[in-house]
């Protein structure tokens, strides 16, 4: 009896205090938004209160939270599937833009084929952004390049051609947006909180959160992809193919990022507009940071993120200062999410016997 | 006689790994002696003098320089007490010149704010000279031989009005004659009335060069020595620890013996250096036979391993099993293939420290714990608890293994590979900082293996293990075969004999078959 | 001949926030660090100097001030960067998202406008340069009428190879780079210097920045546009070497103002061109890391 409770704490204490420097890190934001109000705002109080309660109020705007939310869940699980493996996923910005441009194209291009070619645009797109992806993955086994690097200098250039694309050849001059043309109707996704976005795209985003945790924790592929990133001189002494745990959780980064940015297309924007998706890529990054890689923590940590923006947002609406303070407030984070130091603040140095 | 350096009942451990690197150590040294602390691979010696040059710290114990204690907490203060360290992996900046190293931080200037070149030159050539060293100021560190740039650390102490000198392995980069350059340096320095402390493991050289040897094994200090009043033996018998007396029956040659990993001519090289890692070497390993690979570390056994493991590609030769040809293959195909394989490097090869013990278990063999296309825990759980309850290891399934002590790791990673050998198993350092009763757990599996019809390669620097149980022993210096011995020959020989093999002494010309 | 002359005169104004980005980082570079921050130091120092200009009336002090926040913002990076031990290039990334946050908010705040803020107070910069470098033959035009910045950055790239080659400070940074336990094993700390070489970039970003909207008398959102990458492509092509970083500048000058002057000429779509620097880095990075595996390989 007693060794099992041992076993528990032994599981328990360390998880909390690891999740100590992640608590700490979430309240310094939260204090940087309070800091920016008191500043920039002549009715601070009356920032703060639409900030922190704007977002909760009525069903438009916690409707609208919980749909800026869904991209940065795709993300957030992309970016962690790849750093289990030991890798930085950075291009998420060209991934989702890309991935959603594609999916646009294709399903315009396959609507006689309906729902089917609904799923398959959506896995085209998404296979498209993969591999943007991949590419890095690739660089690094054969030469290891950084994979940091190139995601994020790849994903820049792929940025600025999407914007040629959608401004140029693709666009759609009967509308006053900068925009391709829009999906079939029937390829939109219900919407499931009028008069808000919210989608049942929601639903695909947890469904994707069960599913890579099943594929992390219960498949001999998840496995083996974990004890790469874990040790990867430990995995090819075992026998695990170490290449393959490069580029495919890379591929399937990237292809997480794409789903995201083609629900975002079929449950929101129906047409892909110039930079729709212009943060949700860095998002998911600071999500998947802030969620420690774990699945089922990327939920709690995509709505904090989209809380931080539907607050500046609802602040923005109602008050007086400008939505980009939710930039400000990301970035704090950004700054102290990787930040050794911070991260094991909480946790026992362990005692030698 | 006036001590230079007084350590007493020094401790520190590494948090990291739990590892007590120097436990109750007292060390001293005397003025104008030169002093080899000796041990084998991790009996503490680096730590100690890291400890006495202020680069590490340490939980207990006391330090006292020239007669007064002091608190070493930076290079900076150990240089500031006349200590200096000369470095095993050297601390230099390559596109510098020699001068450029040698006065890093003190810098001359001109107008207290450029440097003055020249004068640094003028400066370090007069210490350069004082010394007889063949380098001079202005040369670039990277066209220097690796010898002269062992040269330029040690100026770089010498100019910082060293007069207690750590050398950690000096010797171990250099050639014949450049030893006995260095030597001689040494000498001359000590006459000066500087005290040196050469941290070494090579017999040959502990007598050579010093005047007493202090011997560290496991974290602990044996004692201290006048160098002529003890022999090579001795020494070594005490650096490496008790002979374990195991009575382990040796093999009755079988009929039904057949060669199942052989090795022809494999040649390892790496870019840059002259001397290839593995030179020509060739062996059997047949079936029912445990076949011991000895030499002092750094003669090669290293790159078998990591040849025999996969880890790298072979320039020339050939790597048979059972006929079938596996050379570069690749680990991942020598796994499948039936490689069992115990690492030398337990904590960053063997295992994955944060994984759990189970994960650990499975590694490689995941594929079998499937079922409806998921795995399944419960029996990947049920079979690990088996295993550790088998090779009575302490520890449960889920905890994560860096938890475990060195031991209790090992007997996980013996439990998983002899649950998966095939047909051949290679171990490599078994039982290093094992205590006795692990290490004859070791042996007995070992053996039990090679009853059982196994082809076993042990390849280890511990000589006493290899005379315990190996049945056929090949000797290796400077990665090429210099002898071969069936267990019993090398039973009645000294250990001093086999010893002047594994220090390139003797040869046996020809590589028997 | 015609157009030549105005066309390389231009690129030598374009070409300085460049230089002045990538010097700076040409110190964080050699000391070990990779700076993704220039983007956002140069934003912060284009933003605050014009804005400092404009409350205190005076050119010089305002691009002081914008200068000073810049080194404050570098030294935040270099501080959670080196004292939290954090990844620095998430660390840039952050300092460039802050960056551009900071400047909408503050510009919203001040002025009640986040996009083009046009300072009607602030005077066209005064065009310096001395006749000696007029005589210069053929291209002694290039070299006059340029702003004081311009002039500036070339004895701070002269200076810079001073500092780095010629005194025991510059020394050590390269070291730091090159092998820090060389340092840390003689008792200095490589943080240190490090440290100062963020807070160089910082004020070198911060004078580059200033010229982009001292020059323009304007504040544009996104001015920076991808310059700090730019400066990173500088620093590579340059060879890591002061001399080497004036002529890789001065080639993307180049090409800036000749795609000004081709604008309509030539039919690549702008964002390709934008997209270049990135695709330019990448092959630059791919090539070192082939190279890079090469040279160290066990032959086989």
């Amino acid at each position: 009896m007693l060794e099992n409770r041992n076993q528990t704490n032994r599981k328990l204490l360390p998880s909390l205090r690891s999740s100590g420097g992640i608590l700490l890190i979430v309240l310094i934001a939260l204090c940087g938004v309070l800091v920016l109000s008191l500043l920039l705002s002549k009715t601070p109080a009356r920032t703060l209160r639409y900030f922190f309660l704007g977002p909760l109020q009525n069903t438009y705007y916690f409707g609208n939270m919980l749909n800026s939310a869904t991209p940065l869940i795709f993300g957030g699980l992309g970016v962690s599937l790849a750093m289990r493996s030991g890798n930085f996923n950075l291009g998420g910005e060209g991934q989702i833009y890309g991935g959603a441009l594609v999916t646009t194209l294709f399903a315009i291009y396959l609507a006689p084929l309906g729902v089917l070619g609904a799923i398959m645009a959506l896995f085209i797109g998404a296979s498209f952004a993969g591999a943007l992806a991949g590419l890095s993955g690739f660089l690094r086994m054969k030469w290891n390049t950084s994979e940091l690097i190139t995601s994020f200098l790849i994903s820049n250039a792929v940025v600025l051609v999407m914007n040629y694309l959608i401004s140029g050849p693709f666009m759609d001059p009967s509308t006053s947006l900068i925009a391709t043309r829009k999906i079939p109707d029937s390829f939109r996704l219900s919407a499931l909180l009028p008069p808000s976005s919210l989608s049942t795209a929601l639903f695909f985003a947890l469904v994707a959160v069960v599913a890579v945790h099943a594929y992390l924790y219960k498949t001999k592929s998840g496995y083996e992809l974990r004890m790469t990133g874990l040790n990867s001189r430990f995995a090819k002494y075992g026998g695990i193919n170490t290449r393959k745990f490069i580029v495919l959780p890379m591929f399937l980064s990237g292809f997480l990022y794409g789903l995201g940015g083609g629900f975002a297309i079929y449950g929101t924007y129906f047409s892909a507009i110039k930079e729709f998706s212009a943060g949700m890529g860095w998002n998911g990054l600071a999500v998947a940071l802030i969620a420690k890689s774990k699945p089922s923590a990327v939920i709690p940590a995509a709505l904090f993120f989209a809380y931080i923006e539907a607050g500046a947002r609802s602040a923005m609406l109602h008050s007086d200062v400008t939505f980009e303070i939710a930039a400000i407030v990301q970035s704090i984070v950004f700054f102290l999410i990787s930040s050794e130091v911070l991260l094991t603040l909480f946790e026992k140095k362990r005692r030698n016997p | 006689m006036e001590l230079a350096v007084e350590m007493r009942n020094i401790s520190k451990t590494y948090v990291e790994n739990n590892l007590r690197a120097n436990d109750g150590v007292d060390f001293l040294v005397r003025k104008g002696e030169i002093l080899c602390l000796a041990g084998e691979n991790g009996a503490g010696k680096t730590t100690l003098m890291k400890v006495l040059y202020g680069l590490e710290g340490h939980e207990e114990g006391t330090i006292s320089i020239h007669g007064s204690q002091e608190s070493i907490s930076s290079p900076l203060v150990a240089n500031r007490l006349g200590i200096g360290m000369v470095h095993q992996h050297f601390m230099l900046v390559e596109d510098f010149t020699v001068a450029q190293n040698v006065l890093m931080g003190i810098e001359p200037r001109k107008y207290g704010l450029t440097y003055d070149m020249k004068k640094a030159v003028a400066l370090v050539n007069e210490v350069i000279g004082r010394h007889n060293f063949s380098i001079e100021a202005g040369m670039v560190v990277r066209n220097l031989t690796v010898g002269q740039k062992q040269q330029v650390e040690i100026i770089k102490m010498l100019y910082r009005d060293v007069d207690i000198l750590i050398l950690d392995e000096p010797t171990a980069v250099l050639t014949e004659q450049e030893i006995e350059g260095l030597f001689s340096t040494l000498r001359q320095l000590a006459k000066r009335g500087k005290s040196l402390i050469l941290i070494t493991h090579k017999l040959q050289e502990i007598k050579a060069i010093s005047d007493r040897v202090s011997v560290m094994r496991q974290g602990k200090m044996l004692g201290t020595y006048e160098t002529h009043e003890v022999t090579e033996r001795q020494i070594s018998a005490l650096m490496m620890g008790k002979s374990i007396s195991l009575s382990i029956e040796h093999r009755i040659k079988r009929a039904d013996s057949r060669p199942v990993i052989e090795g022809r001519k494999i040649t390892v090289l790496r870019q840059g250096q002259q001397r290839p890692l593995l030179n020509a070497l060739s062996f059997t390993a047949y079936s029912g036979e445990i076949l011991g690979f000895a030499g002092v570390s750094g003669n090669g056994l290293g790159v078998l391993e990591a040849v025999l493991g996969g880890f790298i590609p072979i320039f020339d030769g050939k790597v048979l099993h059972n006929g079938a040809d596996i050379t570069n293959i690749g680990t991942a195909l020598l796994r499948k293939q039936g490689l069992a394989y115990v690492p030398s490097d337990r904590l960053q090869i063997g295992s994955s420290l944060k994984a759990s013990v189970q994960e650990n278990i499975i590694v490689g063999e995941s594929a079998s714990f499937r079922k409806n296309g998921f795995l399944d825990q419960k029996r990947v759980t049920k079979h690990t608890n088996a295993l550790l309850e088998r090779y009575s290891a302490k520890a449960t399934a889920q905890m994560p293994i860096g938890t475990l002590s060195g031991g209790t790791i090992q007997k996980v990673i013996l439990a998983r590979e002899i649950e998966r050998y095939q047909d051949y198993i290679v171990f490599s350092e078994p039982t290093w900082g094992l205590d006795i009763a692990s290490s004859q757990f070791v042996y007995e599996q070992i053996a039990a293996l090679r009853d059982k019809g196994a082809a076993v390669i042990l390849i280890s620097s511990n000589l006493d293990e290899i005379l315990t149980i190996a049945d056929r022993i090949v000797v290796l210096y400077r990665g090429t075969r210099v002898a071969s011995f069936s267990g019993d020959e090398a039973r009645n020989l000294s250990k001093e004999e086999i010893g002047e093999y594994m220090l390139g002494i003797k040869s046996q010309g020809a590589p028997r078959a | 001949m015609q157009f030549t002359i105005p066309i390389l005169h231009s690129a030598v104004t374009i070409m300085t926030p460049l230089l002045l980005a990538s010097m700076g980082g040409l110190f964080t570079e050699l000391s070990g660090m990779l700076n993704i921050a220039l983007e956002g130091l140069l934003l912060m120092g284009a933003f605050c100097s014009i804005i400092f200009t404009h409350y205190t009336g005076s050119m010089v002090v305002g691009t002081v001030l914008g200068i000073g926040a810049t080194m404050l913002l570098s030294a935040i990076l270099a501080s959670v960067t080196l004292n939290l031990k954090s990844n620095v290039f998430i660390t840039g990334l952050a300092t460039n998202l802050f960056a551009s946050g900071l400047t909408v908010v503050l510009s919203f705040a001040l002025f009640a406008n986040k996009g083009v803020v046009v300072f009607d107070d602030i005077p066209s910069l005064p065009l310096l340069g001395t006749q000696a470098l007029a005589r210069i033959p053929i291209f002694g035009d290039i070299f006059i009428g340029h702003s004081a910045f311009v002039y500036l950055s070339w004895i701070l790239l002269a200076l810079s190879y001073f500092v780095l080659y010629r005194t025991p400070f510059g020394f050590r940074i390269r070291a730091t780079g090159l092998h820090p336990e060389a340092l840390s094993t003689l008792g200095m700390r490589p943080d240190r210097y490090r440290f100062a070489s963020f807070l160089i970039s910082g004020f070198t970003c911060g004078l580059g920045g200033a010229l982009l909207t001292l020059n323009l008398g304007a504040f544009v959102p996104n001015i920076t546009a991808g310059k700090g990458w730019i400066a990173l492509v500088v620093i590579f092509l340059g060879n890591k070497k002061p001399f080497g970083l004036l002529i890789a500048a001065f080639i993307f000058g180049l090409a800036d103002a000749f795609s000004n002057y081709a604008q309509g000429a030539l039919n690549i779509p702008s964002d390709f061109i934008l997209a270049i620097p990135y695709v330019f880095t990448l092959l630059a990075m791919v090539g070192s890391s082939i190279y890079a595996k090469k040279k160290g390989a066990i032959e086989s």
